[in-house]
């Protein structure tokens, strides 16, 4: 015991020496390679992540919110939809609750000066939302996100807000032929509802909630006149769906599983349920994510070997030296692994300071204007705990493998290559 | 005591092999001077690190008092050559990242025996003139005195043998005449035993005895 803490301290004294009295400038060099080593590793899959969670949060914001709650597969309608919406509210983990009511309809701009009945220049079908615009702001973003115009009051009937995929125009990502062709706030659109009801609405707003998958391509009118579209007093107090916003994003799972355990006649899904194609999409982004942690990784992993190679070899002789002089082997490759320890270490702390003080700020001040949303890094504890332990391992690694065939040369031909 | 039967010691295998020591025997006393002479590629320096367990033979038997070296592990030999044997190189053979002072404790802080290394480090480095450079680095001092710090750290475990490596090689006249009348005091104050390879006529004044090399055999003839 007594040797091997002897063996450890001249180890230490050794690396320390060796890192501390060497050349600064290489010292240094190592360290910030090894940083962006390490700020490669994280920033990558950071962007990736940042990217699914942006997609994430724009589904459950704009689209789904936490959990949705449609009829059974036999029925079209929510019944009752205030007393189901109340009961779930007494839940635990349910912060907020809201109704709409679907119906598709064939949306035209510019009709007057269409030429036959089948010119589907500026028309085209869309699903249009019956909401309860309080409500509504309560549970998703839409209303925060209008870009032209304003939102819709409880009490409008002849108003309608449209998604810019729907509006069309120079924001919208779409091709113009897929849109209405750029309608503005004040313009007049026809909508024709499956019943056959034809209504013409002044466009009061366009929104773009950056979820140009689903939410943008949107129209909504208030709850009170799709009812009256569809028909009074069936359609009163019926939902097509009610989301449910939960208290923290995560615990969809648990809570459609609490609101299940209610009784209730419904279909209780998480938003990751109807994710479908973003799910793939995400899934896709993982894949790639883990490609490019991992080849980082080995790139990592390269450079420090090369890094610690070539330190080893510069002091070849010296190893032999302190072999010659009765040093016993074990103290001096453990000086040198403590060297490669030293220096992934050293290097982490360095990323890490780059990550939190220059990265991350950098992209909460100046995020990136995504299709789906404003994307930031998105670093998470677990990765950066496993990219430490990752690149310290391959650092040990990396310094193990040279020291050891240094070490299992002669001394001979340590000190004079013969 | 150093007691050599039969020193075998070949480079290479089958027809390209070369044999550098062709059976040597030789005996040396405890507390002797010796210097090991010979023209180059006469064996001596290939000698040197078998004696001084750098190096393996390729047969025969070497005992330092007393003990069958060449049957140690590794790690035996490794330390047997911290607490028994001191080993002076040619040159450079300073770690340059340590000052005088740490070069020197080095290998006594590797013997754990030796609580006292600093003191004992200090002392040697007084004894080898050198009191006033122990914070100096290897590049802040001369070559001269690179040595010396060589030999103080040779010394700085007690061994009972100091093997040393055309010493002067590098140095100057004045240098070389400081080490090795530092070697002449070490043995004749200490009872220091001191094996010395050495190219030059001159240091024969200092030794007790010169084993000259030819061929690989001993030639003192």
């Amino acid at each position: 015991m007594k040797t091997l803490l002897g063996n450890l301290k001249l180890a230490f004294f050794l690396a320390f020496k060796s890192m501390f009295k060497g050349n600064k400038w290489a010292l240094g060099l190592i360290i910030v390679v090894m940083a962006f080593s390490f700020v490669n590793l994280i920033f990558t899959s950071s962007v990736i992540s940042g990217v699914m969670a942006t997609m994430d949060n724009q589904m459950i914001n704009t689209v789904f919110s936490n959990v949705i709650i449609s009829p059974r597969e036999d029925k079209y309608y929510i019944e009752r939809a205030d007393e189901v919406e109340a009961k779930i509210r007494q839940i635990s983990g349910v912060t907020e609750t809201c109704s709409h009511l679907n119906s598709s309809g064939f949306i035209e701009y510019g009709w007057k000066e269409k030429g036959l009945p089948w010119d589907r220049v500026k028309s085209g079908n869309w699903n249009i939302l019956g909401i309860d615009p309080a409500q509504e702001a309560k549970v998703t973003t839409i209303g925060h996100n209008m870009i032209d115009g304003q939102y819709l009051d409880e009490t409008d009937t002849n108003s309608i807000v449209l998604g810019v995929e729907v509006a069309g125009g120079e924001k919208a990502q779409t091709s113009g032929f897929l849109t209405l062709g750029g309608v503005n706030v004040g313009d007049k659109v026809r909508v024709t509802y499956p019943n056959g009801i034809q209504r013409e609405y002044t466009v009061k707003g366009i929104f773009r909630a950056r979820e140009m998958m689903q939410a943008d391509h949107l129209a909504f009118v208030t709850n009170r006149e799709m009812v009256s579209v569809l028909g009074r007093p069936q359609f009163f107090n019926r939902a097509s769906e009610i989301l449910v916003r939960a208290e923290n994003n995560g615990i969809e799972d648990s809570l459609a599983g609490e609101l299940r355990s209610t009784g209730l006649d419904l279909e209780i899904r998480s938003w990751r349920e109807y994710g479908g194609a973003y799910r793939s999409v995400i899934s896709t982004f993982e894949i790639i994510g883990t490609i490019i942690g991992g080849t980082g990784l080995i790139v990592a992993a390269i450079v420090m070997f090369i890094v610690i190679y070539i330190n080893v070899i510069s002091k070849k002789r010296q190893i032999g030296i302190l072999r010659a002089i009765g040093i016993p082997q074990n103290t001096v490759l453990g000086s040198y692994l403590i060297q490669a320890l030293s220096y992934a270490l050293l290097g982490i702390i360095l990323g890490w300071f780059i990550i939190r003080l220059v990265l991350q700020p950098y992209f909460i001040f100046n995020p990136i204007d995504f299709p789906f949303g404003f994307l930031s890094l998105n670093i998470e504890s677990s990765r950066i705990i496993g990219s430490a332990i990752a690149l310290t391992a391959a650092s040990v690694l990396a310094g193990l493998i040279p020291s050891w065939a240094v070490m299992r040369e002669s001394i001979i031909k340590t000190l004079w290559g013969v | 005591m150093i007691s050599v039967k039969n020193l075998i010691k070949n480079y290479g295998h089958g027809h390209s092999a070369v044999q550098a020591l062709k059976g040597i025997d030789l005996k040396i006393a405890a507390g002797e001077f010796v210097a090991i002479m010979g023209r180059s590629g006469s064996g001596k320096s290939t000698l040197l690190r078998i004696l001084g367990l750098l190096d393996m033979p390729t047969g025969g038997e070497v005992k330092i008092d007393g003990v069958d070296a060449l049957k140690l592990a590794e790690k035996e030999r490794a330390r047997f050559r911290l607490e028994k044997l001191g080993y002076v190189f040619q040159e450079h053979s300073l770690i340059s990242e340590l000052n005088v002072l740490e070069n020197v404790y080095l290998p006594a802080v590797a013997d754990l025996a030796n609580i006292n290394y600093r003191k004992r480090a200090k002392e040697i480095l007084d004894m080898v003139g050198l009191k006033d450079r122990i914070r100096h680095y290897p590049s802040e001092i001369s070559g001269g005195e690179q040595q010396r710090v060589a030999i103080a750290r040779a010394l700085v475990n007690q061994p009972r043998t100091l093997f040393a490596d055309e010493p002067t090689a590098s140095l100057d006249m004045e240098s070389s005449q400081i080490v090795l009348d530092l070697f002449r005091k070490l043995n004749r104050d200490l009872g220091q035993t001191i094996v010395m390879v050495t190219h030059e006529p001159e240091d024969r004044q200092y030794v007790d005895r010169v084993i000259w090399m030819k061929d690989g055999r001993i030639d003192n003839g």
